[in-house]
This record gives C-alpha cells, sequence and structure tokens, in this order.
C-alpha cells in the first residue's frame, strides 16, 4: 500500500489508512479532451472566487495561459487565451484573483519568475510583479480577500503580492524559512493571517502575518509607487515540521489540519501542533492516509471541490483517484482511468460541487471527466 | 484511562507462587485486549476529529460561499462595466464538443487554431537568477538548526530528471545517535497497566517491550516517572497555593543578579545588542568596562533634591567644618571622579579607578586624588592598552625606564595576570604607604582584554611630579563623620532589601557617592536620599565588597577612594569630551582593535575562561606611553590556558591587520585620507555605498556609487560563521546546486555562492549564501580592482573589501576569489571525479518526470 512517511508510529498514533478499493460512490467518465499544444500542461484550476465563473478554468503551460469554460454535455470552449512573448517562459502555475471592484484576474508565473497578473475581465496584462529571484512554482489566492496571492518560489521564498496595486507586500523568507525551493503554499480557509508553505527541504512551514497586517491593510491604499512600499520580512514561521522524507509537492489546508502530499504514493492529512516548550518547533499528528498509487514523482498537485468533501490527485501514468476527504475512514469515490490518459498528470482541477474533474497532463492534454452517477 | 496512583498501593501482584507462564500469558493477552482498545479509540478519536474540524469548516464555507456569490453583483454596481470574460462566456472563441457518450476515443480536438486569436503578453526582462537572502551588517555565527551536517539533501538534475541524494559518505548517513524514545500515552497506558498488575520484573519487562518502543531501560525509567506524575497529582493542588504571589514586578528580595539575569545573559557586551547572532547569549559575564563617568557636581554645588535629601541635614552641619576642604574641591573642579568600591565579591579583582567610559585617548593623565585619611595624592596616569585581539593575555612588563624606588615591588612579572594584577594592587598600596606625603604618579598602563578572564593593571611608577595638596581630602570622609550622627538610627539597615542593597551599591558605581543621583536613578519609589546617605555613611555596606583585601587595611575608609582629576589635566581632557564622537576614534585607531574602552571584572563563579575568545599566542606591540613617550617594550602576552590553536599564518594576518594602524602615533588622531587604518574602518562602518545591479559579465554584480582610491575600504563582506565541517557540506551542496543549472552557470553563480572567507584562526568559514551583504555580489575576475582581506576588528575576524586600485564611480567590482592551494576547502578543490560516485541514491530519490 501507501509509502512509508519515515515515521514508525508509536502506539496510539496511527493514522487510518484509507482502502483502495473503489466505493463506486459515484461514476464519472471522460467527456472530452483536449489537445492544447505540445508542451506539458503544469497547471489547471476552477474559478472559486467568483460564482459567476464557477464553469471557467485556466490551464497554463509553455508560455500559454489560456482560459476554458465547461459547458453542458462536455463542451469546453475556448474564452481566452494569452501567450508570453517569451518563448522561453514555462508557467508553472495559475490562479484566479480579482481586483478590489471584482474584474476577474488570472495569476501565473513560471520559470521566468516573473509573475503575471492577467486582467481577464480587460484581456490585457494588468501587471507583471518582478522579484522572486527563481521560478515560481505556486500561485494561489486569498479567498476571503481575492486581491491577495501567494507565490511560492525556487528562491526559497514566499511572497505575497496585492494584485489589486501591484505590492509585494511581505517576503516568507530568511533565518527560519525554507532551505530549498519551495514548491506549494496554501492560504488558511478562515484564519486569514495564516498560510502553510512546502518544498524540497521536506519541511511544511506555517507562517502567520498577524503581526504584519497592518502592511496588508497598508498595501491597499498605497499610492506611491510599489516599489516604495516597505516590504518586510517575515523570517520564522509559527510551526516547522518535517511531515515527510522527501519533497513536499502540495500542501493544502482541510479546515486546521492539513493535507500534504510528497513522492510516497500518498496523500496525508495531519493536525499540526505546536510544542508549548519550544515555540516553532512542531508536533504531527497523522490522522488519515489516502494512499495514491504510482505517484511517485513530484510535482503532481491535487485538488478540492470548494467545500473540502473530495480530493482528486492524478499519478505518474494517467489515472486519477478521488477521495472522500472528510470521512473517516477514507472512501476511494472513483479511480478514473483511460487507456489514452498514460502520460503523467501534473494537476486536477475539481469543479465547484465536485460533478466535473479536470485534469492536465506531461503530453498536452485537458482531460474532462463529468460524473453521470445519475 | 490511566489507573489511579492510588491502585499501585491496593493492587493485588501476581501471587509468586502463580505460574510464571500463566502469569505471562495474561499479561499478552491483556496487553494485547488493551492495545486493540487503544487503537479503537484511536480510530473514533480521529472520527471524531475530522467531523469537528469538517463542520467548522463547512459553516465557514458558507460565509464564503455568500461572498463569493456577491462578487458580480458589486461589481456591476460600482463599474457597470461588464467584464471581457463574461461575454466571452457567450461569445467564446471557439468550443470542442465533448465525446459522445459512448465512443470517447475517436475525436481529437485540437487547439492549434487558438494561435492566432491569442492576446500577448509582452516580454519582460527577468532577474538574473538568486536565492533569497538576509542582509546582515554584521557576521553571524551559524544557527544549530542551520546546519546541513547530516542532513540528508536531495538534489535533482533538471535534464535528466535525476535526483541525487547528496550526502557524501556512509558516515553521515548513519544517523548520530540513536533518538530518545518518546512515549506515548497509549504506550503510557499499557506499561502503567502491565507494571501495576504484574510488577516491575524481567519477564513483564519484556512482554512490555514487544509493544512499547524504547529500550527496556527508557522503559523503567518511563515508569517510575508517570508512578511519580501520578502521586504528584495528587500533592499538586496543595503546592500550588504557596507560589502564585509574588512575581509581580520586581522582588525586591531577588538579588539584583537575579534581576539582572536576562541581561546578563540575553546582552553582548561586544556588540552592545541583546541576542547577539555573532557571540551568542549565555556569554561569561564581562562586566561593562566603562565604568560611567562618575557623575560629580562638585559637592558644593549641589542642590538638595528634595526635602528628603541629606544635603538638607549637611547644610546646616557641616558648613563651617567643611569649608576649607570644600573650596579646594571646588578650585579642582572636579569633572571626572571615580568611585571604586569594590562591588564584586572578594575573589574579584578590582580595577583601581578607570576614568570614564568614554575611549579616552591614552596619553590622557588622570591624576587621582586618593581619599584616604592619610592625606596623599596620586595621581595615576592610566593608558589602555586595548589589546589587539581582545583575546591576549599580556603579562605586564614594566618599561625599562621605570626608576622609583618606591615601585619596585611593580617590576615583579608574573606569568598568572591574575596575580600580577593583585600584587600590583597591593604594590600601589605598599607605595602609598611608603610615600605617605609624597605625590605618586602611576602610569598604570592597561592591557585590557576582552576575554573577561582578567584584565591586568600594569601601574608603573613616574613618581612625583604632581604637588599634592594635603588638604585635599574629600569632603565625604568628613561630610559622612558630621553627618552620621544626624542621620543615624534613622532607618534601621535592616530595612535594605538585598535587591535595594545591589542597587545602591551599582549607583555609587555610576555616580560616585552621591546619595541625590544614587536614590533618583536607581532607587526611586524605594528609598529616599535621606536614607541611602545615611545608609552610605553607615559603613556597613561596602564592608562586603571590600574586595581589595590589601587596600582594606590601609585606606580605613573601607577601601573606597575617589580620584579626582587635578587640573593639570583638565584641558585635555575636557577637549575630549567635548569632541565625544572624535575620540572615540582616536581611540580605536591608536590601537587597530578592541571594544572601545573595555576592560573587565571577573565575576566570581563564573567562567573564567570565555570559549568565544580565541586568544592569540603572540601579539607584540610597540607602543609608547603617554606623556613620556617612553617605549614600552613589547608586551609579550603568552597565554597559558589559551585552548584555541592558532597557525602561524593567522598570525601574521593579525599583525598585517593590527600594523598599519596605531604603530607609532598611539594616541594621536590618524591622518585621515592616508595610511589605511582598515579595521577601524570596519568597526565604524565607514564603508562605500554599494549598489547592486546587473552584472555586465554576468548575473549580479556589486558596483560602486562613489570613485575611491587604491587602498580604500569599500566594506564588509559579511556572512554567515560556519564550521569546516559544515563548510565542506555546504560547498558541496552549493556545487550540486550548480551543477543541476549548468545553463544558469556563470561567474556569478560559481563565484558568489561559493565567496567563502576563510577566517581560519577561528576555525571558521564565512558564507555569505543566504545571509550576507551586497558584496557577496561582486564578481570573481582573475583581473580584479577589489581585494579582501581578513581583519581583526574588536576581537572578531572580518573581512573587508579593499580597492586594488583607484575606482570609478559606478563600476562593477571584481575580487580574484581564489583560494591559496592550501587554503582552499576541500570542495573547491575541484573534485571532478567524486561527483559521480556520490550519486547513489539508497532511497526516495524523486523525480519531476517519469523515466523513460
Amino acid at each position: 500500500m501507501g509509502g512509508e512517511t519515515g515515521k514508525s508510529f508509536g502506539l496510539g498514533c496511527d493514522p487510518v489508512v484509507g482502502s483502495l478499493s473503489s466505493s463506486r460512490k459515484r461514476e464519472y467518465r471522460v467527456t472530452n479532451r483536449l489537445q492544447e499544444g505540445k508542451r506539458p500542461l503544469y497547471a489547471i484550476v476552477f474559478n472559486f472566487i467568483d460564482s459567476r465563473y464557477f464553469n471557467v478554468f485556466a490551464t497554463v503551460g509553455g508560455n500559454r495561459v489560456t482560459v476554458y469554460q465547461c459547458l453542458e454535455g462536455g463542451v469546453i470552449a475556448v474564452l481566452q487565451s494569452y501567450v508570453d512573448e517569451d518563448k522561453d517562459e514555462s508557467f508553472y502555475t495559475v490562479s484566479w484573483a480579482c481586483n478590489v471592484d471584482g474584474i476577474p484576474y488570472a495569476v501565473a508565473g513560471g520559470i521566468n519568475g516573473v509573475i503575471r497578473v492577467i486582467d481577464a475581465g480587460n484581456e490585457k496584462i494588468h501587471k507583471s510583479f518582478v522579484g522572486h529571484g527563481d521560478s515560481v512554482n505556486e500561485i494561489r489566492t486569498q479567498t476571503l480577500k481575492p486581491s491577495l496571492v501567494i507565490s511560492a518560489s525556487k528562491d526559497e521564498s514566499v511572497r505575497l503580492w496585492n494584485v489589486h496595486t501591484g505590492i509585494c507586500i511581505l517576503i516568507f523568507a530568511g533565518a527560519g524559512g525554507h532551505r530549498n525551493e519551495v514548491l506549494s503554499v496554501d492560504f488558511h480557509p478562515s484564519d486569514i493571517y495564516r498560510i502553510a508553505s512546502c518544498g524540497m527541504d521536506n519541511t511544511v512551514k506555517i507562517w502567520s502575518m498577524k503581526e504584519f497586517w497592518t502592511y496588508v491593510e497598508k498595501s491597499f491604499t498605497w499610492t506611491d509607487l510599489p516599489s516604495k512600499f516597505p516590504t518586510k520580512y517575515v523570517q520564522f514561521p509559527v510551526y516547522n515540521a518535517s511531515v515527510h522524507l522527501n519533497y513536499v509537492d502540495c500542501n493544502r489546508w482541510l479546515g486546521d489540519f492539513i493535507l500534504s502530499k510528497s513522492v510516497d504514493n500518498e496523500i496525508v492529512l495531519w493536525e499540526p501542533k505546536v510544542k508549548e516548550q519550544t515555540p516553532g518547533e512542531g508536533v504531527v499528528d497523522i490522522l488519515q492516509k489516502y494512499p495514491v498509487p504510482e505517484c511517485d514523482i513530484w510535482f503532481i498537485k491535487f485538488s478540492c471541490d470548494f467545500h473540502f468533501n473530495m480530493v482528486a490527485v492524478g499519478n505518474r501514468e494517467g489515472k486519477i483517484f478521488i477521495w472522500e476527504l472528510q470521512s473517516s475512514p477514507p472512501v476511494l469515490i472513483a479511480r478514473l482511468s483511460h487507456p489514452q490518459s498514460k502520460s503523467p498528470i501534473r494537476q486536477t482541477a475539481t469543479s465547484f460541487d465536485g460533478s466535473t474533474i479536470l485534469s492536465c497532463c506531461e503530453d498536452g492534454t485537458i482531460w474532462r471527466w463529468d460524473d453521470v452517477t445519475n | 484511562m490511566v489507573s489511579k496512583p492510588t491502585d499501585s498501593a491496593s493492587k493485588p501482584r501476581t501471587q509468586p507462587g502463580e505460574s510464571a507462564n500463566d502469569a505471562i500469558g495474561t499479561l499478552s493477552f491483556k496487553i494485547n485486549q488493551l492495545k486493540k482498545q487503544i487503537q479503537a479509540e484511536r480510530v473514533v478519536y480521529i472520527k471524531e476529529k475530522i467531523q469537528r474540524n469538517g463542520k467548522k469548516l463547512q459553516c465557514h464555507m458558507s460565509g464564503v460561499m455568500s461572498a463569493i456569490s456577491t462578487r458580480g453583483s458589486s461589481q456591476t454596481e460600482g463599474n457597470r462595466k461588464i467584464p471581457i470574460l463574461s461575454s466571452r462566456i457567450d461569445h467564446p472563441l471557439c468550443k470542442f464538443n465533448g465525446f459522445s457518450s459512448v465512443s470517447g476515443d475517436k475525436d481529437h480536438n485540437n487547439q492549434d487554431a487558438l494561435s492566432a486569436t491569442s492576446i500577448k503578453i509582452p516580454c519582460i526582462e527577468r532577474l538574473p537568477p538568486y536565492t533569497s537572502w538576509i542582509f546582515l551588517d554584521r557576521n553571524q555565527r551559524m544557527a544549530e538548526d542551520q546546519s546541513v551536517v547530516g542532513r540528508r539533501r536531495i538534489y535533482y538534475d533538471q535534464h535528466g530528471s535525476e535526483a541525487l541524494i547528496c550526502s557524501d559518505s556512509e558516515e553521515e548517513l548513519t544517523e548520530p545517535e540513536e533518538e530518545k524514545h518518546e512515549f506515548s500515552e497509549a504506550e503510557d497506558r499499557v506499561l502503567w497497566m502491565a507494571f501495576e498488575e504484574y510488577g516491575l520484573n524481567d519477564e513483564v519487562l519484556n512482554i512490555v517491550s514487544e509493544f512499547v518502543g524504547g529500550t527496556s531501560l527508557e522503559i523503567q525509567e518511563r515508569y517510575k516517572s508517570i508512578k511519580e506524575k501520578n502521586i504528584g497529582r495528587l500533592d499538586q493542588p496543595s503546592e500550588n497555593s504557596g507560589q502564585s504571589e509574588s512575581t509581580i514586578g520586581i522582588c525586591p528580595e531577588k538579588s539584583l543578579s537575579a534581576a539582572l539575569d536576562s541581561f546578563d545573559n540575553l546582552f553582548c557586551r561586544r556588540c552592545l545588542i541583546f541576542d547577539c547572532r555573532l557571540h551568542g547569549c549565555s556569554q561569561p559575564l564581562i562586566y561593562p568596562s566603562e565604568k560611567q563617568t562618575v557623575w560629580s557636581d562638585p559637592e558644593g554645588d549641589r542642590k538638595p533634591c528634595s526635602d528628603q535629601c541629606y544635603l538638607q541635614v549637611k547644610v546646616v552641619k557641616c558648613l563651617s567644618e567643611d569649608s576649607n576642604s570644600c573650596g579646594a574641591e571646588q578650585n579642582k573642579r572636579t569633572t571626572i571622579m571615580e568611585e571604586t568600591d569594590g562591588v564584586l565579591a572578594s575573589s574579584i579583582i578590582e580595577e583601581p579607578s578607570n576614568q570614564s567610559s568614554l575611549p579616552f585617548p591614552s596619553d590622557v593623565d588622570c591624576h587621582g586624588s586618593l581619599n584616604l585619611n592619610v592625606p596623599i595624592l596620586v595621581s595615576v596616569e592610566k593608558r589602555k592598552v586595548t589589546d589587539q585581539s581582545d583575546t591576549t593575555h599580556c603579562d605586564p612588563k614594566l618599561p625599562p625606564d621605570d626608576s622609583q624606588n618606591s615601585c619596585k615591588k611593580l617590576k615583579t612579572i608574573s606569568d598568572d595576570v591574575v596575580t600580577v594584577n593583585s600584587d600590583s594592587r597591593k604594590d600601589i598600596n605598599l607605595c602609598a604607604r611608603d610615600v605617605l606625603d609624597k605625590a605618586v604618579k602611576h602610569n598604570s598602563d592597561k592591557l585590557i582584554e576582552s576575554s573577561s578572564t582578567f584584565h591586568s593593571d600594569e601601574p608603573d611608577k613616574s613618581i612625583g611630579d604632581g604637588p599634592k595638596d594635603p588638604t585635599n581630602k574629600t569632603e565625604f570622609k568628613k561630610l559622612s563623620n558630621s553627618m552620621e550622627g544626624k542621620v543615624d538610627g534613622m532607618i534601621s539597615l535592616s530595612d535594605w532589601k538585598p535587591l535595594e542593597k545591589e542597587l545602591y551599591l551599582k549607583g555609587v558605581e555610576m555616580f560616585g557617592r552621591n546619595s541625590c543621583l544614587i536614590a533618583r536613578n536607581l532607587l526611586s519609589g524605594l528609598k529616599t536620599c535621606m536614607e541611602v546617605a545615611s545608609y552610605m555613611h553607615s559603613g556597613g555596606v561596602s564592608m562586603p565588597h571590600g574586595s581589595i583585601i590589601a587596600s582594606s587595611s590601609i585606606m580605613e575608609d573601607k577601601g573606597k577612594f575617589d580620584v579626582e582629576c587635578t587640573d593639570q589635566e583638565i584641558p585635555s581632557r575636557s577637549r575630549l569630551l567635548r569632541k565625544r564622537g572624535k575620540t572615540r576614534k582616536f581611540k580605536y585607531s591608536w590601537k587597530s582593535a578592541g571594544h572601545p574602552s573595555i576592560w573587565k571584572r571577573i565575576a566570581d563563579g563564573k567562567n573564567q575562561s570565555c570559549k568565544q575568545y580565541t586568544p592569540c599566542g603572540f601579539v607584540q606591540k610597540a607602543a609608547k606611553i603617554g606623556l613620556e613617550d617612553a617605549i614600552v617594550p613589547r608586551v609579550n602576552a603568552e597565554v597559558d590556558n589559551a585552548h584555541a590553536l592558532l597557525q602561524d599564518g593567522n598570525v601574521t594576518q593579525m599583525s598585517v591587520g593590527i600594523a598599519g594602524c596605531g604603530d607609532g602615533s598611539l594616541g594621536e588622531p590618524p591622518r585621515r585620507g592616508e595610511g589605511q587604518c582598515g579595521n577601524m574602518r570596519l568597526l565604524l562602518r565607514q564603508q562605500q555605498r554599494i549598489l547592486l545591479a546587473k552584472s555586465d559579465v554576468a548575473g549580479w554584480g556589486a558596483f560602486l556609487k562613489n570613485p575611491v582610491n587604491k587602498n580604500d575600504y569599500l566594506g564588509e563582506y559579511t556572512g554567515e560563521l560556519i564550521s569546516h565541517r559544515e563548510a565542506d557540506k555546504r560547498g558541496k551542496i552549493y556545487d550540486r546546486a550548480n551543477s543541476s543549472f549548468l545553463f544558469d552557470l556563470n561567474d556569478q553563480a560559481s563565484i558568489s555562492h561559493h565567496l567563502h572567507f576563510l577566517l581560519s584562526c577561528l576555525a571558521y568559514v564565512l558564507d555569505a549564501y543566504r545571509k550576507g551583504d551586497k558584496l557577496k555580489f561582486a564578481n570573481h575576475s582573475s583581473n580584479p580592482n577589489c581585494y579582501a582581506k581578513v581583519m581583526l576588528v574588536a576581537g572578531d575576524h572580518r573581512v573587508g573589501i579593499f580597492a586594488k586600485e583607484h575606482i570609478d564611480a559606478s563600476e562593477e567590482l571584481f575580487y580574484d576569489y581564489r583560494y591559496g592551494p592550501d587554503q582552499a576547502p576541500p570542495w573547491a578543490r575541484k573534485p571532478e571525479g567524486s561527483k559521480r560516485d556520490e550519486s547513489t541514491a539508497p532511497q526516495g530519490r524523486a523525480k519531476k518526470h517519469q523515466s523513460h
């Protein structure tokens, strides 16, 4: 079954491991397949921050950012397509955001380290954030304040940006920061101050921006040049733990728990607990494991539906595993496979209610799976 | 549940007669049962936890949902502009029909047509790559948790998608030591149950250890600790009650040292900051050398500080009696007075009268009058020699020209500085006695060591130029006499809490015997001026502190004496006082290193040797003595307890640092602009403005804002101080990281990351990869315009970057970063062959791409 997380669990600390026998609670069928281009697609994401666009999604791959819409009957409509003039750009990540007026933005980043804020409401580039010293591996949006995005980079830093004003507000790096590429980052769903990040130093870190919140607020009213903003360094996380023994390439909050994934063929749900005596150094209570066979290469990211009922993750062989997240023990909702889907799935996108699963693959294809249970 | 502690007594143990097998059989069974129960409980626990968490999340998400669904509406109200994205929904660029529900395999949607309608994102030049780094204006010692030694690190090769584990040898792979087993709650339960019911014996232990982690020894210990805890739980309530009081504010019962604990432990006296990242905390206690200039308004000028002021008393009583001495005193215009009450415990060597906190140039004479009851004036001329290395222990040798008979004894040379010190101290006293009515002038040459373990005080003895005024007793003595009667009995000394007493002593140290200032600044709210004064004169105070045993026999006033400045030195001193800033510089410059006027006392009981200082073996200095211009022969310092090994090369390096400033011009301001006094600039951070910009060569580069001349100091190269072992490891990692990105490999990448400076004296390497300053971005060149030099600054080794030639404004900086053949750490020697064999990855190699 799942790989070992490196820890042997003491008596009474063992996690509940999900069984790989599918419950077939839901049945999904391929309804569309798209060859976007020749270059690998690294990210695919639904818009969860604006109910008008719940069926709109974006993909990135190569120097291209594309906006699609899922229509009835498996139809996928292309709404917008953006191409970076730099042919060497290779986007790794995209996230939906919007300005304070609710104009939708697609925020993308990649190997060049430049974050592109695309104004999808006006079909033009809104801003470009130059600052990261190396590739941007993931961008996420704060749902409560969708002008705030956070980016994880190979330069070992995590940065908080205001896409509305174009300000780099905070840099999470330094003495207590990551010691290798940061691969993934996520905002806490309810605690607006918290983020979790993980990366190639095998750690997961939780950061708090509570003390720096005035700067976040200031960023909304800043009228001077963005470069003059007093960007602050957050050097120490409030929590630091080695949950995995290898690269941690995706982490997401599930309430106050964290879902994270390494290259060990499983997703792990665990509770971060802070030791009283040594603040910062964390204890991990691993609660559940969601096995994902053949998922042992890094840069495979999973996705959840809006309500976090399920998680969908692809694997190296083009299969998708959908787990019921909040049942204990975990239930495998469905295992999706198709004879032509053989390429590693870099990321999945789960629609608002989980009825549609999208995947984007190394070979440049987009797959659409629809719930056909009824 | 853990069984109640009371069980332990009452529970019937297994009968000795019972067959061992039976007992063990039931034990295994019971443990298994318990285990199952524990696991079942765990499952329930997790389930509940997840449910609770889920509910909370659900509740929250519905809130988010409402925000999300109003997003469009608020926008249309405010802006009236419908996003193109919305209109695109009605008019998409194109549509791809899905598969028919049956046959999915046939059609293949292709998107190539799209490129025509794509919106261009204009090119933006990317930054040269860098890793996030922290600006450091001073070097830092590596924090423990930053070590890469013994840690597995995984690399991938972007082209080959091959992950490599970077740990060089088997030896490093093996975990240094078995971690101590941490018992989980469940394990506690198992072993508690087992031992409580079956007793603590080997058989039971064996069985238990099958179920519970940890060695049998650990298990036994754990059992004991649980037992204690359980028993303790019963007693707890009663214990708690006693404690809760106090702890509000300062507890006057605590000693001052306890109150100052965090100050003592966290304050770095070398950098004058808390939480020093270079020297660490809990440094051996070094008392601040700077005896603050004792505040001494001439007594006669003082106004009563309050109606509780002892002056109120004094004014009446002493007026006539003291007029003489007061007048004399005023003539003297004492500006600086030093109180050398022994403050420290008896083993402490008290420095006789250091005049001030200001770094006075060494050539200032300080003529002090000893406040003895035998009228005597001892002018002490002091020189402080700040030791270069801060670590040298120097045996004072006396200047050859000292001719004074009265001070023969001072010539004693001893290896042991401590004894020298105390000896010399005695000598002074003896001298004083000998020459009772003669003026004695001491030129005391102080060698200051930051090592904190001792200072040497070298009184050398030019005698008697100062005409001394027998009437020049301080008024204190008399005052005290006159006052004592008055104030006596007003307050009983027993009212003084330990903290107050110690605060008082500090006050005496700071303000002299000025009760007004002491009361106001240190004991406000605790004691009035009058109380302080009466305490001061009641005598008992200084008793316990009569550290200077010899002197106490001579000086009646419990070993106290005030050093006052005589007229002679006032001109120079006051001038210096005026230009405080300047003098500071002068001071530093005359000896190239040394922390501003640090001399220290040793706290007894404190560590006598200071680990972080590396005493250097032989430092030679030529120094001129202030007025006489006498040449002090080389001070040859040898350290008995030097625990750091120094290489000869380093000494040379240090000497280089030392030379070039200060020699021959002690006490004189260095002429500006010429003769670079390099480490002074480092100390004062008088650096050039460095700009960071894209290099003309590759990657980032450092540029100069303003033109500089040859040998000008440009700035300090700062970074993390790491051990050689750490450096080797990191070097490999940096190499590895670079070699993974051959397309990035350029001078910048290979050089700046690797720019370690070897501070081999200290067995440290400077690594600027993640922490440093902009100079780390200077590129390598075989024809450089800068050079780096290791200098000793205030006891710390630092790397200064200097101009090798005239450099124009906004020119890029280069240094030749070449290792000397023997200086290069192993990894810098281009281990061509070694790279391959490290790639054996025993476990868990991660790949980004599928292997084909």
